[in-house]
Order: C-alpha cells, then sequence, then structure tokens
C-alpha cells in the first residue's frame, strides 16, 4: 500500500463528500432534490437542471452494477500503471442508480472475458493511510 | 431557403508550414510560414489584414506576435484555449465582425509543435490534469489521461449499440491512406495500408490501434476570410461560406457520464438551416479525423448514413474519391497530419477552388462540401463551403 504510485484522487470542495465515504468504505452520491437526478460527478449544482437543492445519498457498500462500455490499455499514460498492462477502464453503470456511470478499473478479469453488460460489484481498495478507491471486479 | 450568412463572406487564401515530427523551430516561425503562403494565395498584402485570430493549448504563439513579425498593426486580435472545432469557431467569429463592419479582412491560423513539443494526452502532471479536468478525481486514478481512452469509451459503447466492427474503422483508415498515396505532402505518402496489415496491428488503446489515431506533427495552418465583395479583388477563385454551426457543447460530456451523445449531434440541424441544404446534396467532406471512429460517428450525426449503417457506408468505399462522399481527400488528419483541425479545413478549400483540376486528386464537379470540428464528444461545430 506504502508503494502505491498511482494518482490519489483529490478531494476538492464539491467532491469531498464523496472521497470521504469511500474512505470509510461507503459509497455516497449527491442528488438533486429538485428533478431527482443523481448530480454524479458532484458539483456546485445540478448539471441536469441547475438547481442548488442538493443532498448526499447513501448507498452503502454493497454496489452491483454492468459494464457499460469498456477500453483496453495497452499503454500506460500516468505514472504507475506499468505494472498492470493490459489494463481494462470501463464505465460502471450502478444498478441502484441507473443513471450513474462511473469509469473504473475491472481488477481480476482477463481481458478476452470483458463485456459490455457484463455484471461487477465493488470492492475497495485501500491506496494510502486513510484513502480508499472504489474498484470493480466480476460478479460470480 | 438560404440563411441570413449564406455567402456573405468568403475564404480567399490558405497555406501551410513545413509538416514534420522535429520542426527544429518555434510556432512563431511556422505560423508566419503559414501566414505568408496563404497571403500569396490570396494575393493579398499583410498589411491587407486587419484581424488576426488563433487558438492553442498553452503550446503556440500568439496573433499579436504573428502580426508583429508580419509588420503590421492590426485592429483586433484573439486567442483562445481550444483544440479540435476551434477553426469552425473562430471563422463563425470573423463572419459575425466582418458583418458588423469591425473589420475587413481576418486571418486566423494553428501552430503547433505537436510533435516534437507537447503532445496531446502526454507530459501533463496527474494532479494538473485531475483539477483540470471536469471530474477528474473520478478519471485519472484509473488510468485514462489520453484522448484514446476517452474517445475510446464513447467507440466500444456505440460499436456495441451498432455493430460497428474494427474492420468498418479499418476501411476509414484504409480510404484515408488511401488519399494519401496521391497527396505527395502528406506525412505517410507512400505507406499505404491494407486491411490484414491493419487488423494485424496491436492495439494502443482497444477500440484503437496506431492507423486509428492521428499523426502528430508539427505544423502550422492559415485561413483568410473576407466579405464576399471584396473577395472578387483576391487572386483566388473564393470560396463562399454557406452555413455555420459555430460551437455546440454538450452538457456534462465529462468523457463517460453519458457516452450515447456527442455534441455533433446537436449540430446538423443548425448548420443545414443555415446553408439551405441537406446532407445530400454534399458533394466533399472534410471530417474532423482524430480518431477513425470519431469519422463514423460524426457521419452519423450529420445524416450522412443512417445509425447502424455508417459502417458499411465506408465499407464501400464512399469516402474515397470517387465514392458518394470523398471525405479527408489529403489523408485527413490520419495519414496527412494533424493539426487540431484546420489542415482538412485547407483540403475542403482546395477541393472547392478545382485546385487539383486534371489529376486524379481533384473530386470531379464538386460544388458543396462539409467541414466539422470535434473538440470531443462534448464540442462539436461545422461549416458549409461553396465555390
Amino acid at each position: 500500500m506504502m508503494d502505491y504510485q498511482k494518482p490519489i484522487p483529490l478531494k476538492t470542495q464539491d467532491n469531498k463528500p464523496f472521497w470521504d465515504a469511500a474512505d470509510q468504505h461507503e459509497m455516497a452520491l449527491q442528488k438533486c432534490n429538485s428533478c431527482g437526478h443523481y448530480a454524479h460527478p458532484p458539483g456546485p449544482s445540478c448539471a441536469k437542471c441547475g438547481s442548488q437543492d442538493l443532498t448526499w445519498e447513501q448507498l452503502g457498500s454493497d454496489v452491483k452494477a454492468s459494464v457499460y462500455s469498456y477500453i483496453i490499455s495497452y499503454r500506460p499514460f500516468l505514472p504507475g500503471f506499468q505494472d498492470d498492462l493490459p489494463l481494462i477502464i470501463a464505465q460502471a453503470e450502478l444498478e441502484k442508480a441507473p443513471g450513474v456511470k462511473m469509469m473504473c478499473n475491472i481488477l481480476d478479469c482477463k481481458t478476452e472475458d470483458v463485456y459490455v453488460g457484463m455484471p461487477v460489484k465493488m470492492i475497495w481498495q485501500d491506496i494510502a493511510k486513510d484513502r480508499a478507491l472504489p474498484q470493480w471486479v466480476p460478479a460470480m | 431557403m438560404m440563411g441570413t450568412i449564406t455567402d456573405r463572406c468568403a475564404i480567399v487564401g490558405v497555406g501551410e508550414s513545413e509538416r514534420s515530427r522535429n520542426s527544429g523551430t518555434t510556432p512563431l516561425h511556422m505560423a508566419l510560414d503559414a501566414a505568408r503562403a496563404a497571403l500569396t494565395d490570396a494575393g493579398l498584402e499583410a498589411k491587407d489584414i486587419d484581424g488576426f485570430m488563433s487558438y492553442n493549448e498553452n503550446d503556440s504563439c500568439t496573433s499579436h506576435e504573428l502580426a508583429t513579425y508580419l509588420g503590421v498593426r492590426p485592429k483586433y486580435v484573439k486567442d483562445i484555449h481550444g483544440g479540435g472545432a476551434s477553426t469552425e469557431m473562430l471563422v463563425a467569429d470573423a463572419v459575425g465582425l466582418i458583418e458588423m463592419g469591425e473589420m475587413n479582412t481576418v486571418m486566423i491560423f494553428r501552430s503547433m509543435n505537436g510533435s516534437s513539443g507537447q503532445q496531446v494526452g502526454r507530459g501533463y502532471d496527474s494532479d494538473m490534469l485531475q483539477t483540470a479536468l471536469s471530474g477528474g478525481s473520478y478519471i485519472i486514478p484509473y488510468g485514462s489521461a489520453s484522448p484514446s481512452q476517452w474517445f475510446g469509451m464513447f467507440a466500444t459503447r456505440h460499436m456495441y449499440e451498432t455493430g460497428i466492427t474494427k474492420e468498418h474503422l479499418g476501411h476509414v483508415c484504409l480510404s484515408f491512406y488511401e488519399h494519401a498515396q496521391k497527396n505527395p505532402r502528406a506525412f505517410l505518402h507512400g505507406k499505404p495500408l491494407t486491411m490484414e496489415k491493419y487488423l494485424e496491428t496491436p492495439d494502443i488503446s482497444y477500440p484503437f490501434n496506431i492507423h486509428d489515431s492521428c499523426v502528430e506533427l508539427d505544423e502550422a495552418n492559415a485561413i483568410i476570410v473576407t466579405a464576399s465583395d471584396r473577395a472578387a479583388d483576391c487572386r483566388q477563385r473564393p470560396v463562399y461560406i454557406m452555413g455555420l454551426e459555430s460551437r455546440q457543447c454538450h452538457p456534462h460530456a465529462h468523457y463517460w457520464e453519458d457516452t450515447s451523445q456527442v455534441a455533433a449531434d446537436y449540430v446538423a440541424d443548425g448548420l443545414y438551416q443555415s446553408a439551405g441544404v441537406k446532407p445530400e446534396d454534399i458533394d466533399v467532406a472534410a471530417i474532423y479525423d482524430c480518431f477513425s471512429w470519431v469519422v463514423l460517428r460524426q457521419l452519423e450525426a450529420y445524416g450522412f448514413a443512417p445509425r447502424g449503417e455508417v459502417g458499411d457506408f465506408a465499407a464501400e468505399g464512399n469516402l474515397k474519391i470517387g465514392g458518394k462522399l470523398p471525405t479527408n481527400t489529403a489523408g485527413g488528419m490520419l495519414s496527412e497530419g494533424y493539426t487540431h483541425g484546420m489542415n482538412n479545413a485547407l483540403e475542403l478549400v482546395r477541393q472547392l477552388r478545382h485546385d487539383y483540376k486534371g489529376t486524379e486528386r481533384q473530386v470531379k464537379d464538386c460544388e458543396l462540401g462539409i467541414c466539422t470540428g470535434w473538440a470531443g464528444p462534448d464540442i462539436a461545430g461545422a461549416l458549409i463551403l461553396r465555390n
């Protein structure tokens, strides 16, 4: 864990509740009280309707999704990824929040096995002291 | 029905610098070469230009510097931050300023050491990228930092939904590489591509291999726009601006939140309405081609083939000279060279002027052309030009 060379998510004014929850192995999503859409990535107001009436909803730590799209990266474009190639970078479409797609890696999966629609489940990867990153593995 | 801006302005000159992997010079020197070539092409002198505009990603010289070293004092300079679709946006701005009488003649240029200098998607600090990109903390920690990865995410989903295959992407590449073989100035002139070779080339970011990606080079391009009544005094046959849509933005396209829509989907209606023409009227095309798939997705957006049939449209040879929609006839950014969209615009102007008349490069009897810009799934713009 101390050898983690990859970029660590930067906390900002807008995304801090998400990453604070992630550090506790919980998923929290920003939601718009005016139009009912999830506002992900979180922002200063809802990108669907402009409302500033936003709250945070806890989704817990048992989060399921399916692969909406993916690419397979054979070259590292950022530091720390050299040993992970080929790397599956995907969009996970959340089962509980179908409008939300999260960019992620699909771990423990051969590149020839990934497909659009593949069921995946979230796991927590501890990447630094008190920091955790949501990641995804094939759901058995 | 003609739009309000139809035929009121024209492109009267185009020019470019040398094209190379390593220019050994600065963007200012290359911009001056391109600007002087465009002035010669138009039969104008530098003092005839009263407005200079450019776009960059902190990798170029300014419009003010270019004007200074052409020895003129312009009324107006403008530099915007931007990549693809900026050519279309600046042409629209030039038309607006000419129409309001603020300006007579505008030079628009793009100069970049895109190979030897700062390359798109490479050499950035990862924390800076997280801050610079909207939603960056949800992208960068997963290793996604290259346009090939961002656009690939859209491509895989679109291929899944429409049945577009790797071979279909290959047909886009083959068509443009074939054009490059007719263009001695194309960087990949002398390097033809076969489907067999395309398919056996390993991927960089599936679904893209090196042939699906543009050729990053050092180069500058310039375009001169003026009012139509002044265009008659220029050396070249004017290419009139029939219609345009300058810069449509698709909200919240963080490269991953909604991969089903792209900004180009919203450009077509306004574009064709402003020109008073339909897709079937277009004879020749310059389609932004940072990646092969981007061409297919735009052909769908601009109504050249129905969704689900764009792959076959390319496979049937329709993008080649002699096909239904000869596209990127100098080789495009996939094989001529990459200057953030402007070299394709130069080629379209030359085709519409019939500069290649009597050669195999000329699209026969072409009257009407489309030039599209794509900064990504989030920003697009387009022009319709006529001779």
